[in-house]
């Protein structure tokens, strides 16, 4: 069994949103990190997080296994979820 | 000899100054040329300055989007209403409407942000968010 799918997402963003709806309607279970509702400190390790997996800060970020999605992708979603 | 000064309005949102219009004066309503925030004229000590007389309302940021895109010949993208409702929350936790894409709670990232009023939108077709777009 594969980890869970984690999404890194700003409660602001309308494609965050997106890639959330597109997920659940897709009944795939995952962490959600929305990094702008954090406290400083945990705020502050989100963003390093991002940056350090995708080298800039764009959101939603999706991480599924090995494969890291930035920005609202449903074709890549699919494939990485053999949907 | 007389100097005269071009008289120059600041406005708090974009934090450049525009030219004062022959015929304003104090309390106009005016709409700052760059970013187009509705403004209330007022002297400061150091000149001209607008205030924002609905800050942080959903009121002001439609209406500096509005006349913004005006201004520049924009049309929305069809994520405005969700970009309205991400600008409000900006402004509930960040304290001013920034970009509800990113993480950047500085003055440039005030929307409409600096990369879309330096022409992002002429070079890319849209602005970071899809919310201004280039007129096809």
């Amino acid at each position: 069994m594969t980890k869970k799918p984690k999404v890194y997402a700003l409660s602001t963003c309308p494609y965050c949103k997106r890639t959330r709806r597109f997920l659940d309607e897709h009944k795939v279970a995952y962490d959600c990190i929305e990094v702008d509702l954090l406290d400083d400190d945990e705020q502050d390790k989100a963003l390093e997080e991002v940056q350090k997996l995708t080298g800039r800060s764009s959101f939603p970020v999706v991480i599924i296994g090995d494969e890291i999605i930035v920005g609202h992708d449903e074709e890549r979603l699919k494939k990485a979820l053999k949907l | 000899m007389t100097v005269h000064e071009i008289e120059r309005v600041f406005c708090p949102v974009c934090l450049a100054k525009f030219k004062f219009a022959e015929g304003w004066k104090e309390g106009d309503l005016v709409i700052c040329p760059i970013c187009g925030q509705k403004l209330k004229l007022a002297r400061g000590a150091e000149g001209w300055v607008g205030e924002r007389p609905e800050k942080g309302t959903e009121k002001e940021i439609r209406e500096r989007s509005e006349e913004f895109a005006r201004l520049r010949g924009y049309v929305f993208g069809d994520v405005k209403e969700e970009i309205i409702e991400g600008l409000m929350g900006k402004y509930k936790r960040f304290g001013d409407f920034y970009c509800p894409c990113r993480m950047n709670h500085t003055p440039e990232y005030q929307c409409p942000c600096k990369p879309t009023r330096g022409g992002d939108v002429e070079k890319n077709g849209r602005c970071y968010c899809w919310f201004f777009l280039k007129k096809t």
